[in-house]
């Protein structure tokens, strides 16, 4: 039985490549059907907001590594709610169908998983 | 199952609210490198940590900074790092 793995995402997509480097790990773990799940939390949940257009910057698009998760098999998605609210994002339309998690739910969610990397 | 979650960056530039949301009852925080500093008696990080069980800290660490472990806190030398990541069913490093 291969070992769960929860991804927890941190980082903006614009801080650097830790966005980017979580979301290839994911990807990679799906196609080799691998028993991963992400939780977006902090400045990560900005990953989630639509309609970025980051090639103004000269940035690669996250959006279709992010689209292709769950044809890779990657659908247990979360987020946690409180990073969304303080952002201004509570009733936010987001990229991805998410489960919002608060409180006890997020330590709960962590105990589930037999791997936990932090990015 | 228990995780083991490592801090190693200053308390002010890594808060400690986003650990602490994901901390369950029965997973450990050992701080090593500028964490260490949330040990500070009197500090809003101590505030925060104050009276939370499984708290460790890297010893060497503590005394470069002239800190020492306040009462709750075991002071952890290299081999007590590597037994207690092998005691926690995971470990899980903060970036």
């Amino acid at each position: 039985m291969a070992k769960s793995l929860l991804l927890i995402c941190r980082q903006s997509p614009w801080a650097g490549t830790a966005a980017r480097e979580a979301l290839d790990i994911a990807l990679a773990g799906g196609a080799f059907e691998l028993p991963i799940a992400l939780l977006f939390m902090d400045d990560g949940v900005l990953q989630l907001l639509p309609d970025q257009q980051p090639a103004l910057l000269e940035q690669k698009d996250l959006g279709a590594n992010l689209q292709a998760l769950p044809l890779f098999g990657v659908d247990q998605l979360y987020v946690c709610r409180d990073s969304l609210a303080r952002r201004g994002l509570a009733d936010a339309a987001l990229a991805l169908p998410t489960t919002p998690l608060q409180g006890a739910e997020l330590p709960a969610l962590v105990a589930r998983y037999d791997l936990v990397m932090t990015l | 199952m228990a995780t083991l979650h490592l801090l190693s960056q200053s308390p002010w530039r890594q808060p400690l609210d986003s650990v602490l949301r994901l901390l369950g009852a029965d997973d450990g925080l050992l701080l090593c490198g500028d964490a260490c500093h949330a040990l500070q008696p009197g500090s809003d990080a101590w505030t925060q940590l104050r009276g939370r069980t499984r708290l460790y800290a890297l010893e060497e660490d503590l005394l470069a900074r002239g800190l020492a472990a306040p009462e709750g806190v075991t002071a952890v030398d290299y081999p007590a790092f590597v037994a207690l990541c092998v005691q926690y069913d995971k470990v899980n490093g903060w970036l």
